[in-house]
């Protein structure tokens, strides 16, 4: 790929840091879902974005899959709802991966923002078909949040990978 | 020269494997089956469980923040507040006391009686002392995670109470928690009888509404019942025992032009509670029914389909009769 003009290097991902990322935003997700409202954004769809986004030859839509039927089983929810949300969201990442790094992060949220409604709905479609087709505006909110908290997520996870980490680490502390 | 040498697999730098497009058909079909799978016909309880077992342990992790700042919360309550809770648990205690003394005296009164009248000793009902987890994540239904399972012998259907009244029914059992469906979810349903009057009814799931999460159907407009009736369960469905407190009547909407009242009531038991108890099914239940040519007929009480259960009763006690 041709590097823009100004864009930092980055080094290759660990693929440890790849699991770990995953796996946190899962724990995390499971808790702050604890809360129950409709507006919890979805983190660890944000995670599985970002990589598919950033390295799609690891984290792909199988790996999305497998996430989903762990969110469905904790939430206790029809078992393959999240995971269909989850593979279609890794698909729409998939097809937009290439396009969508030469914008700056902050015109990237408004990319990545059909792709979390996409899915938002796709999950309300599927309830509505057993019957719990209660809609409620929160449910919308959420892909919001999810788009409006896409830089935080990108820069953050994208430090490991940075050649000036302390100094991006010293200019956030 | 020959072509044979050249090796026709592309190089490894190309090999992607199979295509974004039928990944998503693939996985999207299996998701969309194994929905199917779950709502329609039920089977996959083993694959949730397996998964359930397996998160178990980070389900323990989440819950652990919350502990401590429980913990600490409950550390730093202060001692006023500590003397008036006292005070109140006293009150209560005695107030309690003097209840149980009836109750205990009712309890041998009541023998008596029974024996007296030969009838069969009513079932002592055991139970399980639990603890809440957690409320499932899912704003659309009403459910709660407590913290035995199988391994303890909680069972599919058993009615789970708290210390004012039924809370709800144990609907999944996974191999070290289960899964509570409230009362007031929109699929649970449960028989119950006005304490006053002695009516029969069947209470449903109602979430959302604001004058009481219960709803009674099928009342006449004309039925004799007031808001503040207290409804216990009338124990002919064979999974709730009778006489456990339900709820209060809330809300009557007569209309002259419905056929029927609309009837709302409010749970009491405390949907905030930890500890909980579960009881174990008093009666086994029937099969169900074969179907047969001739169908029969239903009775048309305001119970529905569940009064036929005292009729099947009787008709046992009459064969018991017959035998001897």
């Amino acid at each position: 790929m041709i590097m823009e003009r100004g864009k930092p290097l980055l080094s290759p991902v660990d693929p440890l840091f790849i699991w770990l990322s995953l796996f946190l935003t899962l724990i995390l997700n499971m808790l702050i879902g604890l809360g129950n409202y409709f507006w919890t954004p979805d983190l660890l769809a944000m995670t599985l974005v970002f990589w598919s986004v950033h390295q799609p030859r690891r984290v792909g839509i199988g790996v999305a899959f497998v996430f989903g039927l762990l969110m469905d089983v904790h939430e206790s929810a029809l078992l393959g709802q999240n995971a269909l949300a989850y593979t279609l969201l890794c698909f729409g990442a998939l097809s937009i991966h290439r396009r969508l790094l030469w914008f700056p992060v902050h015109q990237q949220s408004i990319q990545v923002l059909p792709l979390f409604v996409l899915a938002a709905l796709t999950e309300w479609i599927t309830r509505s078909f057993v019957g719990q087709s209660l809609f409620n505006w929160g449910l919308l909110l959420a892909p919001l949040i999810q788009a409006v908290l896409w830089p935080v997520l990108s820069t953050l996870l994208l430090i490991p990978q940075r050649r000036d980490r302390s100094s991006v680490l010293d200019r956030m502390l | 020269m020959s072509l044979e040498s050249i090796d026709h697999t592309p190089p490894p730098f190309f090999r992607q494997g199979i295509s974004a497009f039928s990944k998503v058909a693939l996985f999207g079909l299996f998701a969309v089956l194994l929905m199917v799978s779950d709502e329609r016909f039920k089977i996959t309880h083993p694959l949730r469980s397996t998964i359930a077992t397996v998160m178990s342990p980070l389900q323990w992790l989440i819950l652990q923040p919350g502990y401590a700042m429980g913990y600490l919360g409950s550390y730093f309550v202060s001692l006023q507040e500590a003397r008036f809770l006292a005070t109140q648990n006293d009150k209560k205690l005695t107030l309690d006391s003097l209840k149980l003394q009836k109750i205990e005296q009712l309890q041998i009164e009541n023998e008596h009686l029974r024996r007296l009248l030969n009838l069969r000793p009513q079932l002592s009902v055991s139970a399980k002392t639990v603890q809440v987890l957690y409320e499932t994540p899912d704003p659309f239904s009403q459910r709660i995670v407590i913290d035995k399972g199988m391994t303890e012998g909680v069972l599919v259907g058993s009615p789970v109470i708290d210390e004012s009244g039924v809370l709800g029914q144990v609907t999944r059992v996974y191999p070290l928690v289960s899964e509570v469906t409230l009362l007031t979810d929109r699929d649970q349903s449960i028989p119950v009888m006005n304490v006053r009057t002695g009516q029969r009814n069947i209470a449903f799931g109602n979430p959302g509404h604001a004058s009481g999460a219960l709803e009674l159907r099928f009342v006449p407009p004309g039925a004799d019942i007031e808001v503040g009736d207290l409804l216990s369960t009338s124990g002919i469905d064979g999974v709730y025992p009778a006489g456990l407190h339900v709820a209060k009547v809330s809300r009557i909407d007569r209309r002259t032009d419905a056929a029927f009242a609309r009837i709302h009531a409010t749970p009491l038991s405390n949907k905030e509670g930890r500890h909980l108890l579960v009881l174990q099914q008093f009666k086994e239940l029937d099969p169900p029914p074969v179907e047969t040519a001739t169908k029969p007929v239903r009775s048309k009480k305001t119970g529905g389909a569940k009064d036929q259960l005292p009729a099947l009763e009787a008709t046992d006690i009459g064969a018991q009769g017959v035998r001897p």
